[in-house]
């Protein structure tokens, strides 16, 4: 792995567990990790959930088979995208490229875009209550929120936003887009089990109601 | 059960016979020896009657008869008497006047104006005369038809509650069997995880829910296990494989600093490398579907997208493919159907590459409605050589190839591409079957799917 990712030109930085992973986290921050689920000692889920909480790193996680609930835990515990092992060297490389674009926003976007009690401005990168909290969140979070809310009111569908905001062609993964709407539902939503804003459209997709 | 209802049947309607004719027997015989008693006593009297000097013979006889039902009628040298209007020398039998009139006591039940009638018939050859006497039987009659009704209903309840008692007794005594039958085919058709219910009363049964239990615990942890070890197997070759692939891409982006032989080699172990790899993940495809792990991951699509992109998404990853030209029928047009979409854009591709190996590319596909069913039917559509009916169920077996040597290239296929377009196909609840082409020629895939793949039971 780390042959094929140097040849892409990154600078590739290995650890062993998750203990280690966190500590050289902390030494030289990264611009994207790369977790394996099956590490040896700290579950792969509890490192990604820690390293969430400390930074809004991208994180990919590596699962072994693509398993419904290894992906969806993965994707709860804050990774933004996931690759099963064995993977194609090419296809981990345009992920991780994906990923790493979704700092730039669109040019078509609005500077500040408000919904509920919510501002939201993609330039910055950063979501605001009314009372002037931020809410962080991660950049896939943060890029999907934005694709939605520059279409408001209008239904997009789960291939859609897998395309805009992760790169995905038609046969990309839909749980990638139904926990992360989730997981910005628990975020904005007062309750997140009855959105007011981040609404799902049966058999379509989803649309935010400002 | 019918055999039973049959037996008793059969046994109500001998023993209902035999209650009949005894009756009869006996009712007859009865008012016969009665008759005769009575037939001798008007002998005996007329005799002494006739004997006398001057007899009033038609008093006599008038006296001795006791209505309609008992009437005597007297032959005296040849003048007929009657004791009733209506009945005399007419009614009586020809044979029982000719026995008698050679001096024998005759007997004998037969019809006469319309109703059974038992006649005696006693000479008086001292005075030259003969005497009958001729009874009715229709009382008899009437109460052997009722008794006759009797039985028959009798034998008809019977029949009929021992066909019920027979039906409920055989189906206790049948229904282990069918549960045991049933939970078989269940099985057979791949619900490995049946067993039967292990409370029955019957202690007779126990044994024999255990043993089928037991039988079905080892024979799906068999099939369990096969399927695993293949998945397992080819999982494990795919960690080496990637590397091996990987190192090559790393070797290839420094192709330059190889001479040309070594060029060369590069490019085969390149090719070998990617067939190895497209073999394994093939077999690890079917191996799962056997496990049946993964369930179908269903999202809502429309038609027209799904065949496009995966059409699309298939002429990308197939060597040499070009875009077919894709005719999507109004009937079909809106259509939204459920589907795992990796799993049909495996179909598509597989078809696809299939198609273009075999037959110099798939050159049209046709979606539209099926009707009857609720569905859609996609029809790919080749200008090959065709295949040969005998191959058409076939050419969906694992491995099976036909019987067309000699085609060799680095776009050979693995022999398992179409046995799992058949299996995913199948797993939606389809089917996919090999027609004829355009006019008769090349080769046409017909994929059937239905909107739902969950409201279609196996």
């Amino acid at each position: 792995m780390r042959l094929s990712l140097e040849e892409e030109g990154w600078v590739v930085d290995e650890a062993g567990s998750g203990e280690q992973a966190l500590d050289r986290f902390a030494d030289a921050t990264a611009d994207l990790v790369l977790v394996d689920l099956m590490l040896p000692g700290m579950d792969g889920f509890e490192c990604c959930r820690t390293l969430r909480r400390h930074a809004p790193v991208p994180i990919i996680m590596v699962t072994a088979r693509n398993d419904t609930h290894d992906v969806v835990a993965g994707l709860e515990a804050g990774a933004d995208d996931y690759v099963t092992k064995p993977f194609v060297p090419k296809e981990l490389a345009a992920r991780i490229r994906a990923l790493l674009r979704r700092t730039r926003s669109d040019e078509s976007e609005p500077s500040s875009i408000r919904f509920g009690e919510f501002e939201l401005l993609p330039d910055e990168g950063v979501l605001r209550r009314s009372d002037g909290t931020e809410v962080h969140c991660t950049r896939t979070e943060f890029r999907l929120l934005c694709v939605l809310a520059s279409s408001p009111n209008k239904v997009l569908s789960r291939e859609a936003l897998l395309e805009r905001v992760w790169g995905y062609d038609y046969f990309g993964d839909s749980r990638l887009v139904d926990v992360h709407m989730r997981r910005l539902r628990t975020k904005v939503e007062d309750d997140p089990a009855m959105p007011t804003h981040l609404q799902t459209v049966r058999g379509m997709g989803y649309k935010l109601v400002p | 059960m019918a055999t039973l209802a049959a037996a008793a049947f059969t046994l109500s309607v001998v023993m209902g016979a035999l209650a009949y004719f005894t009756t009869r027997h006996f009712l007859l015989s009865e008012r016969q020896s009665t008759a005769l008693r009575q037939a001798y006593a008007n002998a005996a009297l007329l005799r002494s009657a006739l004997a006398a000097d001057s007899p009033n013979v038609s008093s006599t006889v008038t006296g001795l008869g006791t209505g309609p039902s008992s009437v005597t009628v007297l032959e005296d040298q040849g003048v007929w008497y009657s004791s009733t209007l209506g009945i005399g020398r007419a009614t009586l039998p020809k044979s029982l006047t000719e026995t008698v009139g050679k001096g024998n006591v005759a007997v004998q039940t037969t019809h006469a104006l319309g109703d059974p009638r038992l006649f005696v018939g006693v000479p008086l050859s001292s005075v030259g005369a003969s005497t009958y006497l001729v009874t009715d039987l229709s009382d008899i009659e009437q109460t052997l038809r009722v008794l006759l009704a009797a039985l028959a209903a009798a034998a008809a309840i019977t029949a009929l509650l021992g066909a019920a008692v027979g039906a409920a007794a055989s189906r206790r005594v049948l229904k282990p069997v069918t549960d045991v039958s049933t939970a078989a085919v269940a099985i057979s058709q791949g619900e490995l995880s049946t067993r039967l219910p292990v409370g029955t009363a019957d202690p007779d049964l126990r044994g024999l829910t255990q043993s089928f239990n037991a039988m079905a615990d080892r024979l799906e942890e068999r099939i369990t296990r096969d399927a695993r070890f293949t998945s397992d197997v080819s999982h494990e070759l795919r960690s080496p494989l990637t590397t091996l692939a990987a190192s090559l891409d790393v070797l290839d982006a420094h192709r330059g600093e190889l001479d040309a032989r070594g060029q060369q080699a590069l490019d085969l172990l390149t090719g070998d490398v990617h067939r190895f790899q497209r073999l394994v993940a093939d077999l690890l495809e079917i191996a799962r579907s056997d496990a049946d792990v993964g369930a179908l991951s269903l999202d809502e699509v429309d038609v027209t997208e799904l065949v496009t992109n995966s059409v699309s998404g298939a002429v990308r990853l197939v060597d040499g493919a070009t875009m077919p030209a894709i005719e999507i029928e109004p009937s079909a047009a809106h259509l939204r159907l459920l589907i795992d979409k990796r799993r049909f854009g495996r179909v598509m591709s597989n078809l696809i590459e299939n198609g273009q190996i075999y037959a110099g590319g798939v050159t049209d596909i046709v979606v539209r409605r099926d009707d009857p069913a609720a569905g859609v039917i996609i029809t790919l559509t080749d200008e090959g050589p065709g295949i040969d009916p005998a191959d058409r169920t076939k050419v969906f077996d694992r491995f099976y190839r036909g019987g067309v040597s000699g085609r060799r290239g680095s776009t050979e296929g693995s022999g398992l591409g179409l046995a799992i377009v058949d299996e995913h196909v199948r797993r939606h609840g389809g089917t996919v079957t090999v027609e004829d082409g355009h006019d008769g020629h090349g080769t046409s895939f017909v994929v059937r799917l239905p909107l739902d793949p969950e409201a279609v039971s196996l």
